[in-house]
């Protein structure tokens, strides 16, 4: 199993902290993605992924604490237990 | 007019005790940004006794600053803030040495040589990252930022913990001005300073524990990095 936790903007926006997914051999950031996207009523992917379907700027992706534009970004693997983590943090101050 | 400590820090000392107030004014603070955060943050800080508070700005007030930097007012429009803020901080309370070091942070600036702490206030993630790379190790770093409503408050030990700027790659600096309000402003920089305060006593809550708060519902969550 998977743990996926959303936070601030992403919360609200799902109207949910965390949900548990099926993990499933193979399992990459991006097939996880789309997984917890067909799972969801809510449209939330155009919140982390351009039009070619690459990660933008604004919401930080961590798999176990570790953020995965220093892993493989989407192609990062993912193993059963992992906790991903969907963020996009406040800049102003 | 002469005051004793005792008297000053009465109400305080009697919710901490008086060990943890003499930690606080032995120690220093160096405050990152005194607009939104920073003002709140340091004048927090000043009036609960610190004993040296270095302050980096670069930036003169303006009306949108008005609205959540709790040093200024309007006859300071157009004014450096950094000689404001040393000057309204020494109102507050003289026994604080403040030290300006004026300038923008980039990877060239030269922190303090010896603070027990250093509070991000700052509003945009590139000085944010550079910021962290100056520091040495052993230094705790507490980062708030905040847009709209949302807002997050982390501390980081350099050298043992995942640095900032890998843990926040890819975070975006919005083009244009982030949303934020007085409320939301004083809340976050609420927070630091009760971190800040733990960070002094040693006991820090939130390191590498972002407290990721959430206005609009009331909501605080943890995100562990």
């Amino acid at each position: 199993m998977l743990q996926i936790q959303f936070f601030s903007l992403l919360r609200l926006l799902l109207k949910q902290n965390s949900m548990d997914l099926a993990w499933v051999e193979g399992d990459t950031v991006q097939t996880v993605l789309d997984r917890v996207q067909k799972q969801l009523a809510t449209p939330f992917l155009h919140k982390l992924l351009d039009d070619r379907g690459t990660p933008h700027a604004g919401t930080i992706i961590l798999v176990n604490r570790r953020n995965i534009l220093h892993l493989q970004e989407l192609q990062t693997p993912v193993a059963n237990g992992d906790v991903l983590a969907f963020f996009p943090p406040g800049a102003g101050g | 007019m002469s005051v004793t400590d005792a008297e000053r820090y009465a109400r305080q000392v009697l919710h901490w005790g008086e060990e943890k107030q003499r930690l606080i004014q032995q120690s220093s603070l160096l405050v990152a940004g005194v607009g939104g955060l920073g003002a709140t943050v340091s004048q927090l800080l000043v009036r609960a006794g610190i004993g040296s508070l270095y302050l980096v700005d670069d930036g003169c007030l303006d009306w949108p600053d008005l609205n959540r930097q709790t040093l200024y007012g309007e006859k300071d429009i157009g004014r450096a803030k950094l000689p404001l803020a040393r000057e309204r901080l020494n109102q507050i309370n003289a026994a604080t040495r403040v030290i300006e070091l004026p300038g923008r942070i980039d990877d060239a600036f030269q922190p303090p040589a010896k603070v027990d702490g250093v509070a991000d206030c700052l509003d945009n993630y590139r000085s944010r990252f550079a910021l962290y790379r100056t520091l040495a190790d052993g230094t705790f770093f507490v980062h708030g930022g905040l847009h709209g409503d949302n807002g997050q408050v982390l501390t980081l030990l350099v050298g043992q913990s995942q640095p900032f700027d890998e843990i926040f790659a890819g975070a975006r600096q919005p083009l244009g001005s982030v949303p934020v309000t007085p409320d939301s402003v004083v809340i976050i920089a609420g927070l630091m300073v009760n971190e800040l305060f733990n960070v002094l006593w040693r006991t820090p809550k939130l390191l590498d524990r972002c407290l990721v708060v959430g206005l609009a519902d009331f909501s605080m969550a943890f995100l562990e990095v």
